[in-house]
């Protein structure tokens, strides 16, 4: 079985793994990692550690099934954990502070192939921001998750969300531009 | 313009692929069999000390309570018959202050004696 994020998934899949097929969690496992493993890196900037914090959080998925009520529940409690793991990390341990984001040429060279000095840029201000915002902006734009939806994942008021987007955007933006990187003119 | 720049973001933090091999060795690390979570109720073998835990218990609770209760009866009733006798110790005191009283206003008011006149002279 091979099925990606994009392809719709039967929803016998997660019966199927309920009832301890391994091979239908290895398929889930599969379509989530790098959405998983993503957040991990952004949040932690480092590949280790968000490979650790990726099967940590498939291994309480696996001890956990019984809960999971849908594919779509599916989703949103992978990401839940992930964001809720990776700010509980970093508030014992300041990965950021430790390892510079020497990844971010290698991420920029798989995603965005034209100028990767932006993209290495964007994630190491992304790295700056605390651990609140930083999730935030990954589920807004790395997951593309409504406010709502962000809120119910991170434990938070919609307004908190909605002033966490306003105020990162802000900040990111002014220092694109002051790095000039970004043009004046795309200011409102 | 505000839209352009979240548009950027949203395609410069597209998420990247997990490392080779993620899912095999995630795979290799899993526990041969899944616990469940969900806790299936299995009656435990019969414990003497537990069969008979529960009725010791309230037992012996019982026995405190009734214990407690007739110690708080006496008590009141000892402190009942303490107030009776104070009571009657007042009732007492008054009776004998009030003959005490009456005999003073007699010998005042009753009309003088002869001997009491030449006593006075």
């Amino acid at each position: 079985m091979s099925f990606s994020a994009t392809q719709p998934m039967p929803d016998s899949l997660l019966a199927q793994a309920r009832a301890g097929d391994r091979d239908a969690f290895a398929t889930l496992v599969r379509a989530h990692q790098g959405s998983v493993f993503s957040i991990g890196l952004r949040m932690l900037s480092r590949r280790d550690a968000a490979e650790d914090l990726a099967q940590d959080v498939f291994l309480q998925l696996y001890r956990k099934l019984e809960s999971i009520e849908s594919l779509e529940h599916l989703g949103f409690w992978l990401r839940r954990v992930a964001a809720n793991l990776a700010i509980d990390w970093l508030r014992r341990r300041p990965y950021s502070d430790t390892q510079p984001l020497e990844e971010g040429a290698e991420i920029a060279a798989q995603e965005v192939a034209e100028d990767p000095l932006m993209s290495r840029e964007l994630m190491r201000l992304l790295g700056e921001l605390a651990p609140h915002p930083r999730a935030v902006m990954l589920l807004r734009y790395q997951e593309d998750r409504d406010v709502a939806e962000i809120a119910a994942m991170l434990d938070m008021p919609v307004n908190t969300v909605k002033s966490h987007i306003k105020r990162s955007l802000t900040a990111l933006r002014g220092q694109m531009i002051g790095a000039k990187l970004i043009d004046c003119e795309e200011l409102p | 313009m505000n839209e352009n720049f979240e548009d950027e973001l949203r395609r410069r933090l597209r998420a990247v692929d997990a490392p080779e091999g993620f899912a095999e060795r995630l795979m290799a690390a899993l526990p041969a069999e899944r616990k469940s979570t969900v806790v299936a109720f299995v009656p435990k073998a019969a414990h003497p000390a537990r069969h008979f835990g529960v009725p010791a218990a309230l037992a012996a609770s019982l026995l405190v309570a009734v214990f407690l209760g007739v110690r708080v009866a006496n008590d009141r009733e000892i402190e009942q018959q303490k107030g009776i006798a104070a009571s009657q110790q007042l009732m007492q005191a008054l009776r004998v202050t009030s003959q005490k009283l009456d005999l003073a206003y007699e010998a005042v008011n009753s009309p003088p004696t002869a001997g009491d006149e030449e006593n006075r002279s």
